[in-house]
């Protein structure tokens, strides 16, 4: 007898080939047998009507400090989604010294969004330096599967120190350095993370970014000596002239290491409509010379939600803003009643008083705004109020104890037309979710049913067959997950029962789960029945479950 | 199928000037010429960086203008 069979489904195997009917037994974590008429299973799950496939594998997260307080990294799992990568970007939660911690926490909260209280309310489970600790750390709470990076500026941090962020290393640095990346790799790490653009808490260039060519090229040979093992940049994104470059640099270091390169995110744009072409022609052309270089890219379109609230990146581009959002909320609110701060916000908002800036942002409901204004544009309000647009969002959200957001809803990356085909190219990798990241902008989850609900079943870009297995085998080889993404017997039993005729991410909105109370915006899932981890149930009918199968499988695939 | 030509960069030296860079670089130009051509083709780095002007090791910094703009 199996522990679990999953009956009458349509099994999709993860290979794009056509789905068919079939039965899914599973015995222990591992998948044993798929086919017709399978013997009896202690827990039978009926899927008449459902697909089932693989467990969804996500490769951009930032999950490393929401996993040390919920170990299904809520809400991905509902979403089908069973292995995350966080430690991306040069950013992870090891190896890391505990006099360090508070300038990385920085880090996070200036490139993640994502509130000091977050890891400070978790300093009692903060025991661990190195990074086996870490793992070890979060390992028993584990919902979904984890194969985290290593990040470059922890890398960095812990071997130069302050001087990290001051010059590029000695020999004897980067020989340390190789050594340290060796010793992360074995404890758990599926490889290392970097980034060219991100700035920590005062501003100045994070530690990766002080590297030279030659100490990439030396971490790279570990990971090539490590079996190939994946390099993940960020790279100047805004300009594509820029990340072609980078492109031919992770080119060379994949042709000379043997290892896969990927960088995020690339994005469509009307703008500059030749951008995402362009880089992905540079890729084409690398990848026919044998180079293994993947752009992440996201299925959703981009939007940005922001209040006085919180430091965001909406607002990044007006410096009094930002300086005034950094400051502590009673030194922000004292500010904001000052009429002469008002109006040097307001000054820096350009001749037209903010409209091109804000006037068709949108009022959200569901918290302090008014409900006569939510759902509204602001530049209509601004009107009836009588006020320039940026002197109404400071007035509303006075008004109103700062809690009021605003929604950009058209923030690019949204034309189905262009973005379907780019996708669809098998040198495409999608991502760039950033999972567990910019809590107070956008909800970084659901992509994975957007994929679904847009890219099938709207514009027919993909097949469903097509769909799941640009989320499921193709990011388990790119990534060297020989253990998952795919059903077949003797893999992972990783699986997610899902209605393709209503898959989908529901509506954005707020939750308060963030340690210190924090707030996030969430997505819940439309159409996932039920969600195994390694042969559990975790996730069923709407509810999780209390099963904590979910393991460190970066480990396993080393 | 072989690269097709894109904007040629160099990295910075360790300790390297916008100058130094540009006699590296450009070597036929006047070092100050060649220095303000380089800092119009970064503004990445000469307007959009605080301070304007730090050079990474890590930066890509571009030794001709886009290729449309030298094309049109």
């Amino acid at each position: 007898m199996y522990d679990i069979v999953i009956r009458n489904g349509l099994v999709i195997d993860g290979e794009g080939g056509p789905g068919r009917r079939a039965d899914v037994a599973i015995a222990g974590s591992r998948i044993v047998a798929v086919g017709e008429d399978l013997g009896a299973g202690r827990h039978e799950i009926d899927a008449g009507g459902k697909a089932v496939a693989p467990g969804f594998i996500d490769p951009h997260t930032h999950f490393d400090a929401q996993l040390l307080w919920d170990g299904h990294a809520r809400p991905v799992l509902e979403h089908g989604v069973t292995c995350v990568i966080p430690g991306n970007c040069s950013l992870s939660l090891a190896p890391l010294r505990a006099a360090d911690r508070p300038a990385v926490i920085g880090m996070f909260q200036q490139i993640e969004e994502m509130p000091p209280e977050a890891f400070t309310e978790r300093f009692a489970k903060w025991t661990w330096e190195d990074f086996a600790g870490y793992c070890r750390t979060i390992a028993p709470d584990l919902g979904v599967n984890v194969a985290p990076l290593v990040g470059h500026s922890l890398i960095r941090l812990w071997v130069m120190g302050a001087d990290s962020q001051q010059r590029p290393a000695t020999d004897a640095e980067i020989a340390a350095m190789q050594e340290l990346l060796e010793v992360c790799l074995s404890d758990g790490a599926i490889g290392l993370s970097t980034s060219f653009v991100d700035m920590d808490a005062e501003g100045r260039p994070v530690p990766s970014r002080f590297a030279d060519f030659r100490e990439l090229d030396a971490l790279s040979a570990v990971l090539g000596r490590a079996g190939g093992r994946m390099l993940q940049v960020v790279p100047e994104f805004y300009d594509v002239d820029l990340t072609i470059a980078r492109i031919d640099q992770l080119a060379e270091l994949s042709l000379r290491h043997g290892i896969p390169t990927t960088f995020s995110p690339v994005f469509d744009s009307k703008a500059t409509p030749q951008a995402a072409p362009r880089i992905l022609a540079r890729v084409e052309e690398q990848a026919a010379l044998g180079a293994r270089v993947w752009p992440q890219m996201q299925t959703r379109p981009i939007d940005i939600s922001f209040s006085l609230l919180n430091p965001s990146l909406f607002l990044a581009r007006l410096p009094n803003w930002w300086r005034l959002l950094k400051r502590p909320l009673p030194e922000r609110l004292a500010a904001l009643n000052d009429p002469k701060v008002r109006a040097d916000l307001i000054a820096d908002c350009g001749a037209d008083g903010g409209a091109a800036i804000f006037g068709d942002l949108i009022i959200r409901g569901g918290d302090g705004a008014p409900a006569a204004y939510a759902g509204r544009r602001l530049g209509e309000v601004a009107a009836e109020r009588g006020e320039g647009a940026a002197e109404a969002v400071l007035a509303i959200s006075l008004e109103n104890g700062l809690d009021v957001a605003l929604l950009a809803a058209s923030g690019g990356h949204e034309d189905t037309g262009r973005i379907g085909p780019m996708l669809a190219s098998p040198l495409v990798h999608i991502g760039a979710s950033d999972g567990g990241a910019h809590l107070a902008s956008f909800a970084t989850y659901g992509d994975t049913g957007y994929l679904f609900s847009e890219f099938v079943r709207r514009s027919g870009h993909f097949t469903l067959e097509q769909a799941v297995k640009k989320i499921t085998a193709d990011p388990a080889d790119i990534w060297g997950l020989a253990d998952r993404g795919r059903l077949k017997p003797g893999l992972a039993a990783d699986v997610v029962i899902f209605d393709p005729s209503t898959i989908d991410r529901d509506v954005e909105r707020p939750v308060f789960d963030v340690p210190g109370e924090g707030m996030r915006y969430t997505r819940s899932a439309i159409g996932v029945q039920t969600v195994l981890v390694n042969g559990e149930v975790a996730y069923e009918d709407g509810a999780y479950t209390a099963a904590k199968a979910g393991v460190i499988c970066s480990l396993e695939a080393a | 199928m072989s690269l097709s030509p894109q904007r040629r960069f160099v990295t910075p030296a360790a300790g390297e000037a916008v100058e130094d860079l540009a006699r590296r670089a450009l070597p036929d130009r006047p070092v100050a010429e060649a220095a303000d051509a380089i800092r119009s083709w970064n503004l990445h780095i000469f307007a959009m960086r605080r301070p304007a002007g730090l050079l990474l090791c890590s930066d890509v910094v571009f030794v001709e203008p886009p290729r449309a703009a030298a094309a049109a």
